[in-house]
């Protein structure tokens, strides 16, 4: 296969990420999917934001505008 | 009335971190490419844009690579005439041609060249500097200043009162999240500005004598329980972070977790006598025409424009005062005495739960409590010691320029452990018969009140008093229910927390509990165990004489009935950290051993219904 290059947005890995690892994917024309160097994790773009709102699970008050910082 | 301030920051960088081998992926490194120098250019140019739009003044901190460029001093001298922006030096953004020809290097952190190069580099960029505009900078920084550093550019350039000095627990966590390859090792600081002292930056000045002579400020206002369990660079008040966390809706592009933690830290005017602060210091690299990882321009250029507006709607609203840095460091040296500490009561905004954290920061120290842990102490750095440690190379720490602890409950576990040993913590078990009961299993929320004593120019002063009143929490054992509030006092200038546990009720008024205090520490700067042969556990009892072991990993331990005082003296951070209580207990130490690397220092009462039982924790320097 030729060299990896990457994609039109630079995509991280989602499942790295899951563990507090910033990752750049590379994007493998031949096989038109995504991979990670460092964990087995591969995937189309498509893939990838599906697992970026996994991503985002974690962050139960995201969407949720504060206006009380205390417990008073 | 009260003073929320923000400090709003661009720099020029001709070459932007992540530029070159982000966007450049493919390419042969071209530090000098035109387009590269060009968009970097245009993105300082929109960034000020923003910035003036929403009527924000600006520090401008030149780089060194921007001295160079003729548009970009000219671009600096207009915003200054027309908009009151600061024009400051940067340390950050060294790299360029010409820094690569007369250095011959490829480090760009000023706090890791040796002295002898980081002196060469401050002549040069401040005169370089000087020949541009005619006048040195009253502002300066980097991502870390050592205390030498700082040292000596105010002995060379003392028109420097402020500089951007360390950026908030950005340590081993920020090096795992770049996989391992961002060597920013600075945990252990303060969040908020402080005047540094003359011998460790992070260790806020004591007095006169202390005093570095700056006042320095936090790159970035950051999440103080996000960053404590994450990576930083993903909860601050920097937009572009925010986007990289993925904390906004994919769909709409919203991201209201940035304005609660504006909000929040808004709200921290409420424990400091009615002064709060916000920094935002978005480099150019995040504001890339090619995006950000998954994020785009479109998102990036949205993300930065409405952090702008927000603080600009603020402004306007009469909510924030907008200060060049040089601004800031005058109004900080009016309002805050050298003794104040910092306070801040911290609930989390982003993950949906009701924890609350307090972080107390004074020349003597810097502490977290954790409410969800029933107030036990998860974060502790000797401040008192006022630390020598130089860094950079030639020095014994190239790269960590972290204050160390004695607890860090993430980096050496804190209430749980796998198997066997302790991790790094300060709390309480509430014993009876066989059952024993941590008080860091008891989750609860504090109110904070203070005692103020104030001096006759009308800052706060020795003695004062900030308290922390923990709702009561419920004690089960099998035969009886013991209803007990824990309120933990800091009081300003004494190197000393004071904690009291207070039996309200109990459901046996005549039954009798044994509360064991203790504290589980160690030392280091990093995930990995120390050495900690050299460190001597001491106990005094009440006749004055004096029991120790020296650290040998023997599990030893001490039970001194009566004791004044229990200490450990660690020479490897010249710090001696003591407890004592408020008598008839018994004093408590322990060795660790290999697979527990730690020591205990505690105190053992009985106590009755109505009764309370305090002790204090009290750092000092040792040598």
């Amino acid at each position: 296969m030729a060299q990896a290059g990457k994609g039109k947005l630079n995509y991280r890995c989602p499942s790295c990420f899951m563990r507090d690892l910033d990752i750049d994917m590379f994007y493998d024309r031949d096989k038109r999917e995504y991979y990670c160097l460092r964990c087995q994790f591969t995937g189309t773009e498509e893939k990838i934001l599906k697992w970026n709102e996994l991503v985002r699970l974690r962050y139960g008050a995201m969407n949720k505008r504060i206006t009380k910082f205390d417990f008073d | 009335m009260s003073d929320f301030i923000v400090n709003i920051i661009h720099r020029p960088e001709m070459v932007p971190e992540y530029s070159a081998t982000v966007t450049g992926h493919g390419k042969k490194e071209d530090i000098g490419d035109k387009k590269l120098l060009t968009e970097s250019l245009d993105i300082f140019k929109t960034q000020q844009r923003v910035a003036h739009e929403n009527g924000l003044k600006v520090t401008i901190q030149m780089t060194y690579a921007s001295l160079f460029n003729e548009e970009a001093v000219q671009i600096a001298k207009d915003d200054h005439e027309k908009f009151g922006d600061e024009i400051a030096l940067s340390l950050l953004g060294l790299p360029c041609e010409q820094f690569r020809k007369k250095y011959k290097t490829k480090d760009f952190c000023i706090w890791m060249f040796s002295m002898e190069d980081k002196k060469a580099i401050v002549n040069d960029v401040f005169e370089k500097f000087h020949d541009a505009f005619g006048f040195y900078p009253e502002s300066t920084g980097s991502y870390y200043l050592d205390a030498e550093l700082i040292n000596y550019i105010k002995e060379a350039y003392p028109s420097v009162k402020c500089a951007v000095a360390t950026c908030w627990e950005e340590g081993p966590k920020a090096y795992h999240t770049c996989n391992n390859s961002w060597y920013t090792f600075m945990d252990g600081g303060p969040w908020a500005p402080w005047i540094p002292s003359k011998v460790n930056t992070h260790a806020p000045a004591a007095n006169e004598a202390e005093d570095s002579g700056i006042v320095a400020i936090p790159h970035l206002s950051r999440d103080l329980l996000a960053c404590y369990d994450g990576n930083g660079s993903n909860f601050g008040t920097h937009p572009q972070n925010v986007l990289r966390g993925m904390i906004y809706d994919s769909k709409t592009w919203e991201f209201p977790y940035l304005f609660n933690l504006i909000d929040q830290y808004r709200s921290l005017e409420k424990y400091n006598n009615g002064y709060a602060y916000n920094m935002m210091f978005v480099g150019p690299g995040w504001m890339n025409k090619m995006g950000r990882w998954e994020a785009p321009y479109e998102l990036l250029e949205k993300s930065y424009s409405e952090g702008c507006r927000y603080y600009g709607d603020l402004k306007k609203e009469g909510k924030l005062l907008d200060m060049t840095m040089a601004e800031f460091a005058d109004y900080y040296r009016q309002k805050k005495s050298y003794t104040e500490p910092e306070c801040a009561l911290w609930r989390d905004i982003l993950y949906g739960s009701d924890k609350q954290l307090f972080w107390y920061c004074d020349p003597y120290m810097r502490a977290g409590v954790n409410m969800d842990q029933g107030g036990a102490i998860f974060d502790l750095r000797p401040y008192a010691a006022k630390l020598e440690w130089p860094i950079g190379i030639g020095t014994d720490h190239i790269q960590d320029a972290s204050y160390p602890f004695l607890i860090q409950e993430k980096y050496r576990a804190g209430y749980f452990t796998h198997y066997a040993g302790e991790g790094t913590i300060r709390s309480a078990k509430v014993c009876r018969g066989g059952e024993e009961v941590d008080l860091c299993l008891t989750r609860t929320h504090a109110h904070f009140a203070e005692e103020k004593v104030l001096g006759e120019n009308g800052k706060s002063k020795a003695g004062a008093k900030r308290i922390l009143t923990l709702d009561p929490v419920d004690i089960e054992f099998c035969d009886l229910t013991v209803k007990l509030q824990t309120v933990i006092t800091f009081e300003e200038g004494s190197g000393e927390i004071r904690i009291d546990r207070k039996i309200l009720e109990m459901s046996d008024p005549d039954a009798e509990i044994e509360i064991r205090e203790y504290m589980v520490a160690c030392y280091g700067t990093t995930e990995y165990t120390e050495n900690m042969t050299g460190i001597t556990l001491g106990a005094v009892d009440e006749a004055g004489c004096r029991q120790y072991i020296d650290y040998e990993y023997k599990c030893r331990d001490l039970a001194v009935p009566g004791a004044e005082c229990v200490s450990a003296s660690v020479p490897q951070i010249k710090t001696k950290v003591s407890m004592r209580s408020s008598g008839g207990a018994v004093g408590i130490v322990r060795e660790g051993y290999a697979f527990s690397p730690m020591f205990t220092l505690g105190f053992n009462k009985n106590v009755r219904n109505k009764e309370v039982f305090t002790t204090w924790l009290r750092l000092e320097r040792e040598n």
